[in-house]
């Protein structure tokens, strides 16, 4: 533990320097810009500002890298706040509270709790990076398909918490982003699902443009529609502009469990940052004692899931550094970036280039530190955005969107997709079915599915596979509990207003 | 003078060198490269690797790459060879990846299509397993699969894919029914590397440079690498010096659109041979950890021609083909 | 959004949703019907998934019956056909355009103006010339800073 503590000085003693810190800030700054831009998530936003680092020494270009990185996360949760277009997929749950809170002129600290929650996840899961990495990735790489599926169907459970107050309409809504997971080339065997004949879908359905396509074009269409009979009223900012003490209360500790969910989830190779997201929503709902605020604009639910977001971003860094494992894509991207320096991280890493690696781990939380500086003065800033005149706003957020999915894959059917979304998350909008189990079916059915299909696979089809690991056991019963229980509780509930 | 800078004077040196010789018509050629895949991957990499090599040799005055993601390479191949046909100023980048997508995807448009120009960069292909795993050479990896095929579970990238290709390879080459194979499809690296340490799987195929770290770090043994000969950065043996017929290269090639001219193909065959000599293209090989496996014009439309037909075989055998 | 008294006449816009989910489910069956089983030894092939999605879409459409019969599904309100067309149409001539190679500055411009349009501004030549601007931006940023390639088209080559 010593050791380690000295280590990270020496790392903080080349990340504090005036010239590295510029590099910090300017790292942020780009990644904040490129990073808002929906359809271009973090990954795509350090693939295409590696060039720019190439120009610098490794140490200089790894804290920039680092400030992409953080900034391109923080980008994508500000267009999920401010204009209901989530940039990747780990923050649509964050769009879901997050822009009703800024519809409502609570913007500002909306866009705080996310800026200092991410800043605390961040905080808190790089000194875990730093202390328990070793440890924890031995763990991590035990985790096999069956604790994986086990894990997925956790996670499925936690999806009825997005549903609003009819299960029928969630559960369809849920399904149709089953059926959407469906097409595209079968991950086990190569075959095509539901593509009939067309080329573009052999890839599967992008999650980004289903959002997108659901939350930013449905939202216009829908506003559009009303405009005449009940026309919409945006306030950039009612009540303050920064978080009240209230605000506060509410807020440190959705932070704190959701970067207890997102860091080991985010460390587990095929874990991701989006299950912990959806996680961190339905604990934070069921927790709060504001329940009746959540799908109006629960600052909880802005708190949490970004918190985990950012969490998991760390925690993904984990196996890269000490395995050289890339578990996600814009961990891929770094990989890269390392090579171009001929560095492979790996398990000789630590040992080799001690300097470059706490290096890097002390530039990480500078960065965080950049994030925080750079966007809180910001806020003001971007919720003004707010003001513009609304046919501009909806204007300006529909060139957006089809600008980032154009930029992504410029092709004609990727933007069809985009449309026919939005007319479905117009019409979903009308018959009040909710549009985030959609999304999160999409995401989910395809990973449980391959999961599942690999752990039968190894066992030759015995299914006893499923729960011979005790970890996969556990998360089963867990998942069951949380299935039962609320009706046990209900239940319960009605037996005792009849002893009455 | 930093790295970038050097560089930069190198590929100054080597502008004026060429405009020196200035007596083809390529150092005017203002090039199209469609990467078919989305930016950031493998393909998109390299053109944009060769956008850079091609304009600082002076091969090219301008170099533009385009992105067309999609179905393992085919929706773009597709629009090059409707698209760009005739036109001796367009170039796609393409690999042996490509070559299995087609058959599986039952694309319409294939490589015969288009015009041969250069194969450019190889990765060898390597068979691992964990470091305690009794399997301890080819020989007894061969063995197990002969006893059982389906407990031998192999690890590696997404169906259809090399390393898939590679595994059913092996299975004929050791006398085992390939359609036997239990061979479990990962995406991306990452996923199948955690599986192979974790123990979940018998074996794991991929890049050579995927298991590196871990091989040196002794946590993964070298079952083997699927060269003709030892590859110089690569400690360890050969499949075919194990008595084992494999032999596969993970390469990556340029193709230009069909109905070209002779002439319009023997200055796009140029322009990528002085890409292929510059200090650039091989300072890039050396930064991104590619092997040069350059093999320009006539030689690599044999080759490509002989690789189709091999993994149309191959894909047949495994029953992912028809 | 008003819930209508059971045993009313039955909501026929529901009933549709109804239909429109049996439809995919028989859609999802026949496809997975239709294909073959890949090789493999997890005994779950590439169709169970399909069949399992098909069954649950059949079921929530049969729920969906019920609820139209009992008023369960919400009415929507009044809504302004004119200004979805707007915005459908800017969609349509963004794919339209790109698609026909028109370019990706006139397909955003055109975008911008109807969507603008839809939201009640009557000045439509200066909202083209807002979106133009704005295309314009956007595609020097785009492939100058990122060198990202967007659709070209006459006004692209101009730049």
């Amino acid at each position: 533990m010593l050791d380690q503590l000295a280590a990270l000085g020496q790392g903080f003693l080349v990340a504090l320097q005036p010239a590295k810190l510029l590099f910090a800030l300017v790292g942020v700054f780009l990644g904040t810009a490129v990073g808002v831009l929906p359809g271009i998530g973090p990954a795509l936003t350090v693939a295409l500002l590696l060039p720019v680092t190439f120009k610098m020494d490794p140490t200089g270009s790894l804290i920039m890298f680092a400030g992409i990185y953080y900034g391109g996360m923080y980008g994508g949760s500000t267009t999920s706040i401010l204009i209901n277009t989530p940039g990747e997929s780990a923050s649509m749950i964050t769009a879901l509270e997050g822009n009703k809170m800024a519809k409502a002129g609570r913007g500002g600290p909306a866009l705080a709790t996310a800026a200092l929650g991410s800043f605390v996840a961040g905080t808190v899961a790089t000194v875990g990076l730093a202390f328990f990495a070793p440890a924890l990735v031995d763990l991590a790489v035990q985790f096999g398909p069956a604790d994986y599926f086990a894990l997925m169907v956790l996670a499925f459970v936690t999806v009825s918490a997005t549903f609003g107050d009819s299960p029928l309409r969630g559960l369809t809504s849920l399904f149709l982003g089953l059926l959407l997971g469906l097409v595209g080339i079968d991950a086990l065997t190569g075959q095509a699902r539901l593509t009939f004949g067309v080329p573009e879908l052999l890839d599967g359905v992008e999650v980004t443009t289903l959002a997108v396509g659901l939350f930013a074009v449905g939202e216009a269409l829908f506003v559009a529609s009303r405009r005449k009979y009940a026309p919409e009223e945006i306030e950039p900012v009612r009540g303050s502009l920064w978080m009240t003490k209230e605000d506060w209360k509410r807020s440190w500790k959705p932070w704190l469990r959701g970067t207890a969910l997102g860091f080991p989830i985010g460390a587990l190779p095929a874990g991701g940052a989006e299950i912990p997201t959806f996680m961190s929503y339905t604990i934070e709902k069921k927790l709060s004692k504001h329940p009746e605020e959540f799908g109006k604009g629960a600052i909880e639910g802005v708190a949490g899931p970004e918190a985990a977001n950012n969490a998991s971003a760390a925690g993904t860094l984990m196996p890269l550094l000490t395995l050289g494992l890339p578990t996600s894509a814009t961990a891929a991207i770094l990989l890269a970036g390392f090579q171009q320096y001929g560095l492979n991280p790996g398990p000789l890493l630590f040992a080799e280039k001690p300097d470059l690696v706490w290096g890097l781990i002390a530039s990480l939380f500078v960065a965080n530190v950049m994030l925080v500086v750079l966007n809180l003065p910001l806020v003001g800033l971007w919720v003004r955005l707010l003001a513009i005149p609304q046919p501009w706003l909806y204007a300006g957020i529909l060139v957006f969107a089809s600008v980032g999915t154009i930029a992504a894959n410029p092709s004609p059917v990727e933007l069809i997709m985009l449309a026919l979304f939005g007319v479905l998350g117009f019409l979903m909008r009308r018959y009040d079915y909710p549009i985030a189990p959609m999304v999160v079916g999409l995401i989910l059915g395809p990973m449980a599915e391959t999961q599942l299909r690999r752990a039968l696979a190894i066992s030759l089809g015995d299914p006893a596979v499923l729960i011979e690991s005790p970890l996969a056991a556990t998360l089963l019963v867990i998942a069951l509990i949380a299935l039962v229980a609320p009706y046990f509780l209900k239940g319960l509930e009605r037996f005792k207003a009849a002893e009455d | 003078m930093t790295a970038f800078g050097r560089t930069l004077a190198r590929g100054l040196v080597a502008t004026v060198a060429a405009v020196g010789f200035a007596t083809a018509a390529f150092a005017q050629m203002e090039l199209k490269i469609m990467a078919p895949a989305a930016p950031g991957g493998g393909w998109d990499q390299t053109a944009r690797a060769m956008q850079a090599a091609l304009t600082q040799a002076g091969a090219a005055k301008s170099v533009q790459v385009t992105n067309v993601p999609g179905a393992g390479g085919t929706v773009g191949l597709a629009q090059f060879v409707t698209g760009a046909k005739g036109d001796g100023s367009q170039l796609m980048v393409n690999g042996f990846v490509m070559v299995g997508a087609i058959i599986t995807n039952k694309s319409p448009v294939t490589l015969e299509q288009v015009t041969p120009i250069a194969r450019l960069t190889g990765e060898n292909q390597a068979i691992v397993v964990p470091a305690n795993s009794p399997i301890k050479d080819a020989k007894d990896l061969a063995a197990a699969l002969k006893a059982d095929p389906a407990k031998v579970t192999w690890a590696g990238g997404s169906a259809g894919g090399t390393d898939h290709i590679m595994v059913g390879l092996f299975a004929q080459a050791v006398g085992v029914d390939p359609t036997k194979i239990n061979y479990i499809p990962f995406s991306g690296g990452g996923e199948a590397l955690a599986a192979i340490l974790g123990g979940k799987v018998t074996a794991g195929v991929s890049g050579y440079g995927e298991f590196e770290g871990q091989i040196k770090a002794g946590k993964l043994r070298l079952i083997g690498i699927a060269s003709d000969k030892r590859a110089p950065n690569v400690d360890g043996p050969t499949l075919k010096e194990q008595g084992i017929a494999l032999e596969i290269v993970n390469w990556r090639s340029v193709v230009a659109p069909p109905g070209i001219t002779a002439d319009q193909k023997k200055a796009l065959i140029e322009a990528i041979d002085k890409m292929v000599k510059s200090p650039q293209w091989q300072e890039t090989l050396k930064a991104k950890g590619w092997d040069d496996a350059y093999m320009a014009g006539d030689a690599f439309a044999t080759f490509l021609k002989n690789e189709q037909t091999r993994v149309g075989d191959v894909l047949k055998s495994i029953g992912l083909a028809k | 959004m008003e819930h209508a008294h059971p045993g009313r006449r039955p909501d026929w816009a529901a009933l549709l949703i109804a239909v429109g989910l049996l439809a995919l489910a028989g859609v999802v069956a026949w496809s997975a019907s239709a294909a073959t089983a890949g090789p493999g030894y997890a005994r779950i092939g590439p169709n169970a998934a399909s069949y399992v999605v098909a069954a649950g879409l059949a079921i929530l459409g049969l729920a969906t019956v019920v609820a139209a019969f009992r008023g369960d599904i919400p009415k929507p309100e009044a809504f302004d056909p004119m200004a979805v067309c707007l915005i459908l149409a800017g969609l349509l001539s963004l794919i339209g355009v790109i698609s026909v190679g028109g370019g990706f500055i006139i397909a955003v411009t055109l975008l911008f103006a109807l969507t603008a349009r839809a939201f009640g501004r009557a000045a439509f030549l200066t909202d083209l010339g807002i979106g133009a601007a704005l295309g314009l931006i956007a595609y020097l940023g785009f492939t100058r800073l990122l060198s990202l390639s967007l659709p070209q088209g006459p006004l692209e080559h101009l730049f």
